[in-house]
């Protein structure tokens, strides 16, 4: 029994075991590996892929897939520059370049994959062409610099620590009275609370304090991509699951002619779905953009994969139907730690490359196996 | 008198809590065309497919004796090599490729390069479909330009060049045109004077008087009577040996009072998915009152379920006429439309149409109520409120789990369909229509089905049930409506209505007066 319960909670928590692993792991065979200063970079490393993987969740989640984001994140970085270029402002170019750019390529995607019923696998590689066809048009095949000095603060700025320690001391708050709330109202309903689950994720929410402030209580502070990041997935987790679009991702996902035979609105809820993954990997595209101080027009060649990777390796199932966005965010920081560690540890980038593929393949393999159990 | 060749004793098959085949015993002879006859669900199907290897040995147990010798047959090729062929309702074949490749697939003749023989291989096929008297297909034809009943007649050639002795045939006119059906039983003619024994399925008895020399009964996956010679037994005869049994009083009754009208459907037509022209559904129209429980009857494809489906919206596209409801013309466009006009309904298949399986309970019940259960604006969801109304569901449906946290998926099938009843009972419709409602589940869960459908109907709800089960619908129902062929054929009322003569209307046998 006891041991059966130690094997569940392996299996049910394999990817963040995998990562707490990797992570002490790393930290033994490289002494820069812990450093705060480290642990940052990782941090702001993994937001780009991580902001994208958000999106790339619900899409998956709805048994869909995007293939066009690294594209999209390439003409958004085009085309905010761009328009900075011709005397915009920054803070009226960002959210032009969002919604011409996310919204329109999203609206594109979900109406053929909505409306007519085309594969996303197709609508989406070929959108994949489209959009980096019109960055290297738009840019004239060379980069753009940056016109406006204050956009640089979008990838580049931090907020300083002590605002981050306040801020951290009142998501923590927050977190408490959640979870006394939730104790306090199982409790009156009188199912018992799975008391292992519970213990499990007060340590790792503990856990995760402890590092953030460790990391972003000192130094710099908290870079405002990470921030922005992690505003995103707080409201995705959000809306997954607590409202009624959330519901509908999981329903469409899970089964769609009874989805839509429940009263839901699969063409609207669809469409929705794509435009909320465009603008995430549009905005994805500013940050980088701000960040590098210019863009080029080959900017996120290949991010649709490290986004895909992220969310089957966060348990996602590619059948589409359940899925979690904590998932994808473990999913992004594996290979967000990889990638650092590796290049820390000296690791070939072809090694590096195998490594890489076979544990989104590993990932994939475990998702079947979890699958099977009333499949068969 | 010709050879017995085929001769099945003592089949008994069971799946997971149902004996499909209970004991069946028959045997066909050479020459003949022998009908296998009885109501949806008798065990017809999955008794020719024990035949066929399809269940393969010893998924079952009995004896199979062809030419008097046993056989086990351990999958669908060691049927075939004992001269055994099925034509089921899906045809087998393979649309992009020709007639003489599909006939002669994996068998094609081939040159001494090892490539394929084309010439040998479409005269081969010419010679197989003349012997047929089959003129208008050539080897050549692309099987997807075929109409149905050509490729039937392919998968026929088919069986044939495998030397199949023993055909069986599953339902084979039920998408034939009276054209289509008259050159298959020309054939099928032609094959019994060849000495090949051939088993038929069909519901059809004016089909089954014309070809058939002898019939046998199942029901409930037991042989009725024995084989009989038709001109022995009477249409009647047939079909109490398929209906055979009583209505125990499993069917609970309050004292219902007739409300007022609240739907009524007008001249109600459905495009055929597949043939262009044709209609699934032909000119239906009905009313239900409130407080009454209104029966489909019908055969499987008779257009039931198409028929509730274009009323709650599931294909606005290809559904023309009109609906009605409390007197007023609703657009319905949508299943989302529908449920706001107050109408539900419960799918017959469960787990394509209803279930989310990876799902909880609560998500379950509570898919077709998120406008209750959340905010108005923000569509935040209410958790306390969504546990409400999941946990009154379990209680009064006993749906029997550890919580409303379980995963539908471990649940058995009775209560899957409870949590799908719960789900559309949290929507609280005026019209309640409910496809099949209790196949493939239990005795027990299907009392509670029916006492619970009875306490809707005290309430006030209109509701209208679907059911291949003559004794559900007898029993449940004020008014029967009959329907073949996609069109509504005899209305009863619970008086009149008896097993004989809704099966009569349902198989063809007796149509309305015009």
């Amino acid at each position: 029994m006891q041991q059966n319960q130690v094997l569940q909670f392996v299996k049910t928590n394999a990817t963040l075991i995998a990562l707490v692993v990797l992570t002490a792991a790393l930290a033994l065979a490289d002494p820069t590996f812990h450093t705060a200063r480290n642990l940052s970079n990782v941090a702001r490393q993994v937001t780009i892929v991580g902001i994208i993987g958000v999106g790339m969740t619900m899409v998956i989640l709805i048994a869909g897939i995007d293939l066009s984001v690294g594209s999209v994140v390439g003409v958004a970085a085009v085309v905010v520059t761009l328009l900075m270029q011709i005397g915009m402002a920054a803070w009226i170019a960002v959210p032009v370049t969002l919604v011409v750019v996310g919204g329109l390529i999203g609206l594109w995607n979900g109406f053929w994959i909505a409306r007519y019923r085309i594969p996303p696998f197709i609508i989406t590689l070929g959108m994949l062409t489209i959009a980096r066809g019109v960055a290297l048009t738009l840019s004239g095949g060379s980069s753009v610099p940056v016109a406006d000095p204050s956009f640089a603060n979008l990838g580049s700025a931090y907020i300083p620590p002590v605002p981050t320690l306040v801020i951290l001391g009142i998501a923590a708050m927050l977190y408490v009275t959640r979870l006394v709330r939730s104790l306090s109202a199982s409790r009156k309903s009188g199912s018992r609370a799975d008391v292992d689950k519970l213990v499990a994720g007060v340590i790792i929410a503990a856990a995760g304090f402890a590092l953030a402030v460790y990391v972003f209580g000192g130094g710099d502070g908290l870079p405002v991509p990470v921030a922005i990041f992690v505003v995103i997935a707080g409201a995705a987790i959000f809306v997954l699951g607590h409202t009624r679009f959330g519901r509908r991702l999981y329903a469409l996902g899970g089964n769609e002619e009874a989805a839509r035979l429940s009263g839901i609105n699969i063409l609207q809820t669809k469409m929705i779905v794509y435009v909320i993954v465009s603008l995430l990997a549009a905005l994805s595209g500013i940050l980088l953009a701000s960040r590098l101080n210019g863009a080029s027009p080959n900017l996120g060649t290949m991010f649709e994969l490290d986004a895909i990777a992220a969310v089957v390796i966060g348990g996602t199932s590619l059948a589409g139907g359940s899925g979690t966005i904590g998932g994808t965010i473990i999913g992004a920081l594996i290979i967000g730690v990889l990638n650092n560690g590796m290049s820390l540890l000296g690791v070939s980038s072809f090694y590096q490359l195998i490594i890489k593929g076979l544990i989104i393949s590993l990932a994939v393999w475990f998702d079947v196996l979890q699958k099977k159990k009333w499949a068969g | 008198m010709s050879e017995v060749v085929l001769r099945m004793e003592h089949i008994v098959k069971e799946f997971p809590g149902v004996r499909a085949l209970d004991n069946v015993n028959f045997e066909a002879r050479s020459g003949e065309l022998l009908a296998l006859m009885g109501e949806n669900g008798a065990g017809k199907s999955t008794l020719m497919k024990v035949l066929g290897g399809v269940w393969p040995y010893p998924s079952y147990q009995g004896d199979i004796f062809i030419k008097g010798e046993e056989k086990r047959f351990y999958s669908p090729r060691d049927a075939e090599q004992s001269g055994v062929a099925i034509i089921f309702q899906e045809l087998n074949l393979i649309p992009e490729l020709s007639v003489a490749e599909n006939i002669f697939l994996d068998r094609q003749p081939t040159n001494r390069f090892g490539a394929i023989d084309w010439h040998q291989l479409n005269s081969d096929t010419r010679a197989l479909l003349d012997e047929l008297g089959i003129r208008d297909v050539k080897p050549g034809d692309q099987v997807r330009s075929l109409t149905v009943g050509k490729r039937q007649m392919v998968e026929i050639a088919k069986a044939l060049s495998k030397r199949a002795r023993i055909l069986v045939l599953d339902e084979p006119t039920s998408a034939l045109t009276d054209k289509e059906v008259a050159d298959l039983f020309r054939i099928v003619r032609k094959l019994k004077q060849d000495g090949v024994c051939m088993c038929y399925i069909s519901h059809k008895m004016e089909e089954i008087k014309q070809i058939a020399d002898r019939v046998v009964v199942l029901r409930d996956g037991q042989t009725i009577g024995d084989v009989t010679p038709i001109a022995d037994i009477t249409l009647d005869q047939i079909i109490a040996r398929m209906v055979g049994r009583d209505i125990k009083d499993m069917f609970p009754r309050r004292e219902r009072r007739r409300g007022e009208k609240i739907l009524e459907v007008r001249n109600l037509e459905v495009d055929h998915p597949d043939l262009p022209g044709e209609k699934s559904v032909k000119k239906a129209s009905f009313s239900a009152y409130r407080g009454e429980i209104l029966g489909i009857s019908g055969l499987m494809g008779s257009g039931r379920t198409t028929l509730v489906s274009a009323i709650f919206g599931a294909y606005p596209a290809a559904t023309h006429g009109d609906v009605l409801i409390e007197g007023k013309a609703a657009d319905i466009h949508s299943p989302a439309d529908a449920i706001n006009h107050g109408i539900a309904l419960l799918t017959d298949d469960r787990k394509a149409l209803g279930l989310f399986l990876d799902q909880p309970i609560s998500f379950n019940t509570t898919i077709a109520s998120l406008q209750t259960i959340s905010a108005p604006l923000t569509g935040v969801i209410d958790a306390s409120w969504e546990r409400v109304l999941a946990e009154k569901q379990v209680a009064q449906l006993g749906i029997k789990a550890p919580g409303i946290d379980t995963i539908v998926g471990t649940l058995s099938g009775g209560n899957q369909q409870k949590v799908i009843l719960g789900r559309w009972l949290n929507a609280g419709p005026k019209i309640f229509i409910l496809d099949e409602p209790t196949r493939g589940i239990d005795i027990g869960a299907k009392v509670e089905i029916y006492k619970l459908l009875d306490r809707l109907a005290a309430e006030g709800v209109a509701v209208i049930i679907i059911s291949s089960e003559l004794p559900e619908v007898l029993g449940m129902s004020d008014r029967i409506l009959v329907m073949s062929e996609g069109a509504i054929v005899c209305e009863f009322t619970r008086e009149n209505a008896t097993k004989e003569a809704i099966m009569e209307f349902a198989t063809g046998a007796r149509r309305p007066a015009e």
